[in-house]
């Protein structure tokens, strides 16, 4: 298929020449690590904690015996460490070097910024480029800036959450996180500070065979709410590269956080990213997920409901074309009584593309009142196509309701010849179609992002169809 | 090999075709077996279902000195049943090529001790059903195997009986459905404290329904393979069961190697006490199955706080014009079902047992229509 015909794809599919500062080479090791905190200038317990971090993630075994075959093809020497133009990041546009702005600018940040953010992350390779929120917020005690900077500043309220909700010993990949992680983003928003407007952070992958790891916690205190945005993207090269996040959310009592992420990355690129939120007493939790690029996507938003009357909710859409492999999904852990959750997964496969759901919904023992509703459904276009679903299921004790569907269908023929006899074209009918299969979920996206899927999705269609 | 007389050229090649084929599927059926290794916690398949404590017990069970030894015996089959040998290579090769569903070292281990249970060979109607008992107090390892006929309508019902508290057994089910023919297939396991039954159906363009039920067992584990070969199958599978403490391991599979076919499955269970119950269970609609209809369903009844469920229905999907679904449900008994019978007076335990028998009986009602 030709990249250059959709929209996102143009405005990632650019790279902007190597000027690295810092570089830590290929591979990870102890000596990776030293370069690291030395470029960062890291205190000596974080040092050792990385250290700590990488033995593990040698020991631990790579989850071969459930995840996806092309797993297997992730080789972790061939990928860089660690590529920075410095760790701090900017506070104006103006200071932003001139290549980084022009890709931000490509990507369209700073109209962003200005049309509806109250503040932007702007993370190039391993380090924030650019970071920058409203001055009232900062008024109100809300802290939004890089991880590097929020261990440095505010340790006191960073670092008690720090690897709490997604420890080091959870998977290999969360291991390597520890090891490695760089950039992304802390925010903590105070006691019923609610923010109208979202944060938003960029993602972007420059440089050949780089591996991203960055790092995001967000708290919100009782009482507080807030929405923040991610986008990723990344040009294509030859060699693969890697990018294994850690999010961790904190919605303490009776807070609101929604997460919403649109990935684009370029189909080079490993996207197995591990994202977790806590939601305690009347908190909620709400992941949106968007993958739309990569070449092997493994990602499950999890939601630990740990106190009463808490909620969870992930509404995922995946767009699986050729030699994609779309393996996403969610996880609900009712660790408190009265918690409820909802899942809706919808999915698409194009051409040779596979798009699995894999899922996790837990009700521990005691725990009563709990609901579960989960549903996937999933459209294949072509003959080729493929769809899976894992789902797994454990409820102990007889006071919760789970509930769990899923559907496989084809776009309706009948429907197709009806809007054909009407003169649409069989690709315009067929986008049309696809449209309103993910219609309702489409509508939880914000504005701008839902008319750019709904315009991939015409273009996808037209590809695939014409 | 013998060629039969007076067979044309191209005949000849087609047979040593076929032949080479099914030489093939052997040796790497034997490699299976070498390379299986006992299932522990990296199998997928046997996820939630404690390898180590079950897997590992009963495959110590097979490489030991401890004889199979249990009783067969076979009611109104008329010339149809024969009884296994171990001298029987072609049944034998029938069951090295069974496909397991995680337990393939397991079935090498039965391999070896090949040579008890009963084969079907069921050419004409059935006027009553076919019954099949297998019943040990020790340890027993029977296969069986059902073969119908194409256009025969045949009716089979299958006990496997523990007669003592440490009975264990370990039964494989080979059945095969020919064009046209049409299989009702019972399945009553009863009082093990282990109990495997490893079941591949191979339907070739017949109707085969299946209903098992597992009752009092320590731990049952059922592996079942429904696998469509040809337009117009329709394979329906149901199981119902109340299992009050003890540890049931389901898991299924419905492959549709061609399309134009239909598969249905209905699995319920009610658990009380500390009973644990996993289903597993997967619809594969393999590249070119075309105009497939499968569904899947799992429900559970959940009566103790102490019961737990593990339900994992999975799909797996690589052609088109597919219909496919699945689904589970687990829940408490219905507080609106229980006042209704509260309020006429009936008391709550036999008002939770009533409950529970109706949501059983919907499979067996599905299964004998």
């Amino acid at each position: 298929m030709d990249e250059s015909t959709f929209q996102m794809d143009t405005r990632g599919a650019f790279s902007m020449p190597e000027n690295h500062k810092f570089d830590a080479g290929y591979g990870l090791t102890e000596e990776t690590i030293d370069y690291i905190c030395d470029a960062k200038g890291e205190p000596d317990w974080l040092r050792q904690f990385r250290k700590d971090a990488l033995r593990k993630f040698n020991e631990m075994p790579m989850p071969y015996h459930w995840a996806p075959e092309g797993i297997r093809n992730v080789d972790f020497e061939n990928f860089r460490y660690y590529l920075s133009h410095g760790a701090t990041p900017s506070r104006s546009w103006d200071e932003v070097p001139d290549d980084m702005k022009r890709t931000f600018e490509r990507l369209g940040v700073p109209e962003q910024e200005r049309a509806f953010l109250a503040g932007v992350d702007a993370q190039y390779d391993s380090e924030t480029a650019y970071t920058n929120m409203r001055e009232e917020l900062q008024k109100q005690g809300v802290i939004f800036v890089n991880s590097t900077e929020g261990l440095k500043e505010y340790e006191h309220i960073f670092r008690p959450w720090f690897g709490k909700v997604i420890p080091v010993g959870d998977n290999k990949f969360s291991a390597l996180n520890h090891a490695a992680f760089s950039g992304g983003s802390f925010i903590y928003v105070p006691k019923g500070v609610k923010l109208t407007q979202p944060l938003q952070a960029y993602f972007r992958i420059n440089s050949e065979s780089m591996g991203q790891f960055e790092r995001t916690l967000i708290i919100a205190d009782e009482g507080a709410e807030l929405m923040y945005m991610e986008g990723c993207t990344a040009p294509q090269y030859d060699s693969a590269t890697l990018h294994s996040g850690v999010v961790e959310l904190v919605a303490l009592k009776g807070a609101k956080i929604q997460y919403v992420t649109v990935q684009n990355w370029s189909t080079n690129v490993y996207n197995l990213v591990i994202q977790r939120g806590l939601a305690m007493e009347d908190a909620e939790i709400r992941w949106i997920d968007c993958n739309l690029g990569s070449g092997l996507t493994m990602k499950y938003p999890a939601v630990v409901l740990q106190g009463r009357r808490a909620r969870g909710e992930v509404v995922s859409i995946s767009l699986a074309h050729s030699g994609q492999l779309q393996d996403t999904g969610a996880r609900m852990i009712h660790a408190a009584p009265e918690t409820t959750s909802n899942i809706v997964a919808k999915s698409i496969s194009i051409g040779e593309g596979r798009a699995s759901y894999r899922g996790e919904v837990k009700v521990l023992k005691g725990m009563a009142g709990c609901k579960n509703n989960t549903e996937c459904d999933a459209l294949l276009i072509n003959a080729a196509s493929r769809t899976d679903t894992y789902p797994a299921i454990t409820v102990k004790g007889n006071a919760s309701a789970v509930q769990h569907e899923a559907s496989v269908s084809q776009v309706d023929e009948e429907m197709l010849f009806y809007l054909q006899q009407r003169g649409l074209t069989r690709a315009q009918a067929m986008s049309l179609a696809v449209n309103g299969f993910i219609n309702d979920l489409v509508k939880e996206f914000p504005m701008e992002y839902s008319v750019e899927l709904r315009r991939l999705i015409d273009l996808e269609m037209e590809d695939s169809i014409g | 090999m013998d060629f039969p007389q007076n067979i044309s050229m191209e005949e000849a090649f087609a047979l040593a075709e076929a032949e080479a084929k099914l030489e093939a599927a052997l040796q790497e059926s034997r490699n299976r077996f070498t390379n299986a290794r006992i299932p522990d916690r990296l199998n997928e398949d046997w996820r939630f279902g404690r390898p180590h404590q079950y897997a590992t017990a009963l495959a110590e069970l097979l490489q030991g000195d401890t004889p199979s030894q249990g009783e067969a015996s076979v009611l109104h089959a008329g010339a149809a049943a024969v009884p296994v040998s171990a001298a029987d290579e072609d049944l034998k090769q029938t069951e090295m090529l069974m496909p397991t569903i995680g337990s393939d070292a397991l079935l090498g281990l039965h391999l070896q001790r090949f040579g008890s249970g009963y084969a079907l060979y069921i050419e004409e109607d059935t006027a009553e059903p076919i019954h099949l008992h297998y019943k040990t107090a020790g340890f027993y390892t029977p296969s069986t195997f059902i073969m119908v006929a194409p256009g025969v309508k045949a009716q089979v019902v299958e006990h496997h009986e523990g007669l003592s508290e440490n009975a264990v057994l370990f039964a494989t089910r080979n059945i095969q459905v020919a064009e046209g023919a049409e299989l009702k297939l019972q399945l009553h396991s009863s009082c093990m404290q282990r109990y495997l039954c490893i079941t591949d159906i191979q339907n070739m363009g017949g109707k085969v329904s299946q209903l098992t039920r597992h009752e009092n067992h320590a731990w049952a584990r059922e592996e079942t393979v429904a696998e469509i070969y040809a337009p117009g199958s329709d394979i329906q599978l149901f199981s119902a069961n109340l299992p009050t403490s003890s540890v049931l391991d389901q898991h299924t599979r419905q492959i549709h190697h061609t399309g134009g076919a239909t598969s249905n499955l209905l699995y319920k269970n009610v658990l009380d006490g500390t009973a644990t119950a996993t289903f597993a269970g997967n619809i594969y609609v393999a590249p070119g199955a075309h105009h497939t209809d499968a569904y899947q369903s799992n429900r559970n009844l959940l009566l103790s706080e102490d019961a737990t469920v593990n339900s994992l229905p999975g799909l797996e999907i690589l052609a088109d014009k597919v219909r496919c679904s699945h689904g589970s449900a687990t829940a408490p008994v219905n507080e609106e079902q229980l006042f209704y019978l509260l309020s006429r007076g009936i008391p709550r335990d036999e008002a939770i047992s009533l409950l529970a028998q109706g949501f059983i009986d919907d499979v067996i009602e599905k299964f004998n229509n």
